[in-house]
């Protein structure tokens, strides 16, 4: 049933995003590609699941609909997070992020949890093994409007996967870092106001950063860790003047979340829930049975 | 007078691409560039060219400065000490090479007369419906210093520029000090110089040494060259809007080997290109240009940057000036493949309006891999208006009278001009059978 998975929901925002970000932001983007880095990431998510089904045949026998459809939900959603954050000059350059940022999930895994988020990993290996690709910062622009619209798409995701912690922890201690930054050098407070309002700092915090199945499972965890991206993101940003700091910040800490789950022990996020018949009319709670899919 | 103009950079190391020169797409331009919109058409318009290449950085700057030779100054932030050998005299021509070179462009095509191509047809009329050829698109001064907190790092004259290279601890030092060495400082300086400071950036002052302007004969201020390394990759603007009563232009020349510079704190957008306008535009392009960047910066909120050329150097298609020479390219700062024929050079023209209200921060840049093409391109197409003697000639004619009639629109729209007053100015091609109506009621109630 359409919708009744969180990522249904996710799907359909970032489509509209890059809809408008195609129409109405003037970017240099090619639909057709889009579409090729989204079958790319099917495709792949489909040809590792296969192959690791296949290994795995005698232990667990495999349920080929539903982990096709959740596969393909979790590829559509990074094929379009590559799409709405990475340029490139050739498609094959897509091409080859989209097969990296799905191969991450199988290769990089520890106890049957990966933890790179797969559109960065992507991003960040096309940023480091080829030539011709890029992120624009700026195309996103500073309207305020924006800034409600990722708000309140935001909360429709996020209230339904219960990440907003991440996303909070992460804005409120970068912008309290560039706050303090912007207090110390002098500026005046409108120059913090245009570097929040940052339509790609907005995006990263709102659905990158808060992909469930790749960061720390427990809130204690969870807050700790997207406090120490704000804070690599600043000291990236403004010692070594990245431009793609929160990128790279993301990347660089992406593996932590294995000592963090050891610290902080939370049960793993699961996309699909499966409610069981109520036990009885007088007691609402629901008692939830969870199955693990990649 | 005091004026700043003030300029740093700051980036990303990056890797450079090889890049083949022959590999460029090539466009048959089969029409005629006629005019260019350059930025003459700008009462100030500061110009700047950043060549850059990894961290290593040839930074020009154009003066706009229209005052007294004896009144001027300058107060650059960079983001190291520069000595004497990192300092140079550019020639105020290689600024004028590259705006022609870069300039928003008008091109004309002339339609052929549509009977003698006639000949050609199979007689189904193919050619009316053909789409036509799309265009794409001192030791006293240093004990005072010292008090203050300032240092002056380096100081020495080259050409009739006598240069201090000054480092600050406190903003209220550094103003203290420049007032009073008779730098007239408009009121609140101390406040923007302390961000500047704190950033551990330097600062470049400039003074005219009259007796060398008087020696070297030029009646004109010769752009001054500096190169530096620094990862920083930005402009500092915010000094500029001081004391400025309104929006000011900067077009920035950004060179590199490696493809599109952009603007990583504002959104950069493309201005309007490849549209058809009528005729008469031909004779006041500028005054279309102007109009139509207003028209479109205020359309996009104030708060854009405009990319109005993006080009390998190699190449032009249609060039509306030629090609620069390897040995304008090294003096426009381009310090690499100094063994190469020609440079693989990659040119971004932004142009920046910026005010106060809409541009708080200083512009940050980054190299990207982006070497797709763009230029600012707007034609003509001239209809025939020789005898033409066929029954193709009124279909020709309805065709034509339409798209005249879609060239007013194009123009309406993109300059805000009345369509009724444009119509007056278009030279409509006769029809035999009834005109399409030009004016529309509503035209003139709104």
């Amino acid at each position: 049933m359409p919708f009744s998975d969180a990522r249904d929901y996710q799907i359909a925002i970032l489509t509209t995003f890059l809809l408008l970000g195609v129409y109405t932001r003037d970017w240099t983007l090619h639909l057709t590609w889009v579409l090729v880095a989204i079958a790319t990431c099917i495709a792949t998510q489909w040809s590792l699941s296969a192959w690791q089904a296949y290994r795995c045949r005698k232990e667990t026998p495999v349920q080929w609909p539903p982990l096709l459809i959740s596969g393909a939900r979790s590829a559509v959603i990074t094929g379009l997070g590559l799409s709405l954050l990475l340029r490139v000059n050739h498609p094959l350059v897509l091409v080859g992020a989209a097969v990296g940022a799905i191969a991450s999930k199988f290769l990089f895994r520890y106890q049957e949890k990966h933890f790179f988020n797969p559109a960065n990993f992507g991003i960040i290996m096309a940023l480091l093994w080829t030539d011709g690709a890029w992120v624009s910062p700026g195309q996103w622009g500073t309207d305020w409007w924006y800034l409600l619209l990722f708000f309140s798409a935001a909360g429709l995701v996020l209230n339904r996967v219960g990440r907003w912690d991440t996303s909070i922890a992460f804005l409120a201690s970068y912008g309290g870092l560039e706050i303090l930054r912007n207090f110390w050098l002098g500026w005046s407070w409108d120059v913090v106001a245009h570097q929040l309002t940052s339509g790609s700092l907005l995006l990263f915090a709102f659905f990158m950063l808060t992909d469930p199945r790749s960061i720390p499972n427990g809130k204690q965890g969870r807050i700790f860790w997207a406090i120490s991206i704000a804070l690599l993101t600043f000291v990236l940003q403004h010692g070594l003047y990245s431009s793609m700091a929160i990128f790279w910040a993301l990347f660089c800490l992406a593996p932590s979340t294995i000592v963090i789950d050891k610290i902080w022990r939370s049960p793993r996020f699961q996309w699909q829930e499966k409610a069981q018949p109520k036990a009885s009319s007088s007691n609402v709670s629901l008692n939830l049975q969870t199955r693990p899919v990649i | 007078m005091f004026k700043t103009i003030l300029q740093y950079v700051r980036g990303l190391a990056i890797t450079c691409i090889g890049l083949l020169l022959l590999t460029q797409p090539a466009w048959a331009f089969c029409g005629f560039y006629v005019a260019k919109a350059d930025t003459e058409l700008y009462n100030q318009a500061s110009q700047v060219i950043i060549a850059r290449d990894g961290d290593r950085t040839v930074l020009t700057m154009a003066n706009d400065y229209e005052g007294e030779v004896s009144d001027f100054a300058l107060v650059v932030p960079v983001p190291v000490v520069l000595k004497e050998e990192q300092v140079h005299i550019g020639e105020a021509s290689i600024i004028k090479r590259l705006d022609d070179f870069s300039a928003p462009r008008l091109v004309e095509y002339f339609d052929e007369n549509p009977c003698a191509v006639r000949r050609f047809d199979d007689g189904f009329g193919l050619l009316q419906n053909a789409a036509p050829p799309m265009p794409m698109a001192a030791e006293s001064m240093r004990e005072t210093a010292a008090d203050l907190g300032v240092t002056i790092e380096e100081q020495f004259s080259v050409g009739e520029y006598d240069i201090l290279i000054l480092s600050a601890k406190e903003s209220d030092g550094l103003e203290t000090w420049l007032r009073q060495n008779d730098y007239q400082l408009p009121q609140g300086a101390s406040e923007l110089l302390r961000p500047y400071i704190r950033n551990k950036l330097k600062f470049f002052v400039a003074k005219v040494n009259l007796e060398e302007f008087d020696r070297s004969g030029v009646n004109q201020l010769r752009p001054l060259m500096m190169a530096f390394e620094s990862p920083k990759y930005m402009l500092p603007i915010r000094l500029g809007m001081m004391n400025a009563q309104q929006a000011q232009d900067l077009i920035v020349y950004i060179l590199s080997p490696k493809g599109q510079a952009e603007v990583t704190n504002y959104r950069t957008v493309k201005i309007p290109s490849n549209v058809e306008i009528p005729e008469f535009v031909e004779a006041e392009f500028g005054d279309f240009y102007t109009t139509m960047f207003e028209q479109d910066y205020q359309r996009q909120g104030r708060d854009d940057i405009f990319l109005e050329y993006a080009w390998d150097m190699s190449s032009c298609d249609p060039c509306s000036a030629p090609n620069l020479t390897k040995a304008e390219l090294k003096q426009a700062g381009v310090f690499w493949d100094e063994d190469q024929y020609l440079p693989r050079v990659f040119i971004t023209r932004l142009h920046v309006r910026y005010g106060r209200d809409k541009f708080p921060e200083d512009l940050r840049f980054q190299e990207t891999a982006n070497r797709q093409f763009f230029q600012g391109r707007y034609v003509i197409r001239h209809p025939y208006r020789g005898e033409m003697t066929c029954s193709a000639a009124q279909d020709y004619r309805r065709q034509t009278y339409q798209r005249q009639e879609a060239e007013v629109q194009t123009l309406a729209k993109l300059t805000g001009w009345e369509p009724a007053d444009i119509r007056r100015k278009v030279d409509f091609i006769e029809t035999n059978g009834p005109t399409p109506t030009n004016d529309t009621w509503w035209d003139s109630i709104w």
